[in-house]
């Protein structure tokens, strides 16, 4: 599917010459209430990770052991695979800008899939938890897995109803809003850093 | 191939590949055979995987997100952001520990 539409890929021209075109000035990426809503949330997510830090010293060996139960490699599966759909997105918005609309559907329902993909396995990985049973003396520890997990969940959702959006937005006749389309792809990009955070957070840390 | 010219391939290559270098880092043993090691904080490591993922952040900041070619008052915004974040953590993890 990729190498199908890398012809019109290489119509585009690679973004750092695009901004040489344009004398290196500042261009604003998505439209400010975008930005206005992504700052606020990763402050918001910040906080979270301020309590997860300081309470995971406060009771490391439940952590520990809770966190030994988590499958390391599904957690890199997931990564991967929202980095994956994270450059999709950002292939879509760069076809959007050169009017290859039907390209950026294609690319966007890529990313979309992708994002799908992580929910089921995300959706997996909590029922075997749960299936499973958890450690003696890791309740913390869940609480905050089931939680930061359960957040990011939500927001898949949302950027996923989001991505729906900009679907429409491309399928429209004429040339695309492309700072829509932008908002739509900074919104995506937004669940993938946060999941980077959290899976280094929960599944990596010692 | 279009596709290995465009400067963004290169940066998920780079995303893929800290993903898996933290891996390593970071790799506990099966719940089955914990042994003590795994049992106990590494400063170490949790600054190593810590800063690993600031960078990975910053670069989806920077290149996916496009924040690089953005004013510069946004650009401070999500580095301030970034550099609060890596302190905050790893000073509660010590703090706490």
């Amino acid at each position: 599917m990729l190498s199908g539409g890398g012809a019109a890929i290489e119509r585009v021209p690679d973004f750092e010459m695009a901004d040489q075109q344009t004398q290196s000035r500042a261009r604003f990426p998505g439209q400010p209430a975008m930005w206005f809503f992504v700052i606020g949330d990763l402050w918001i997510f910040t906080c979270y990770f301020a309590c997860y830090a300081f309470d995971r010293g406060q009771h490391s060996a439940g952590f520990l052991q809770g966190q030994l139960t988590l499958s390391q490699g599904i957690g890199v599966f997931n990564t991967i695979l929202l980095l994956t759909s994270s450059l999709l997105v950002a292939f879509c918005v760069q076809a959007a800008r050169e009017g290859a609309t039907a390209l950026a559907r294609r690319l966007l329902l890529l990313g979309g899939g992708c994002g799908i993909v992580f929910l089921l396995v995300k959706a997996s990985e909590w029922y075997l938890k749960i299936s499973t049973g958890l450690p003696e003396g890791s309740d913390s520890f869940f609480v905050y897995y089931f939680m930061l997990t359960g957040l990011h969940f939500l927001h898949v959702c949302l950027g996923l109803v989001i991505l729906a959006l900009v679907f429409r937005e491309l399928k429209k006749a004429g040339p695309p809003h492309v700072a829509f389309v932008e908002s739509g792809a900074i919104y995506w990009h937004l669940v993938d850093l946060l999941w980077i955070i959290i899976f280094a957070l929960l599944y990596l840390l010692r | 191939m279009a596709l290995f010219r465009n400067s963004l391939t290169y940066v998920w290559l780079f995303l893929v590949g800290t993903t898996l270098v933290s891996w390593w880092l970071g790799a506990t043993t099966a719940v089955a055979d914990i042994d003590a090691s795994a049992l106990s904080l590494n400063f170490t490591v949790t600054v190593g995987i810590i800063l690993i993922a600031v960078v990975k952040t910053r670069f989806v900041i920077w290149h996916f997100m496009e924040v690089r070619h953005g004013p510069s008052w946004l650009r401070w915004t999500c580095d301030s952001w970034l550099a609060f974040l890596a302190v905050m953590v790893i000073a509660l993890y010590r703090y706490s520990m």
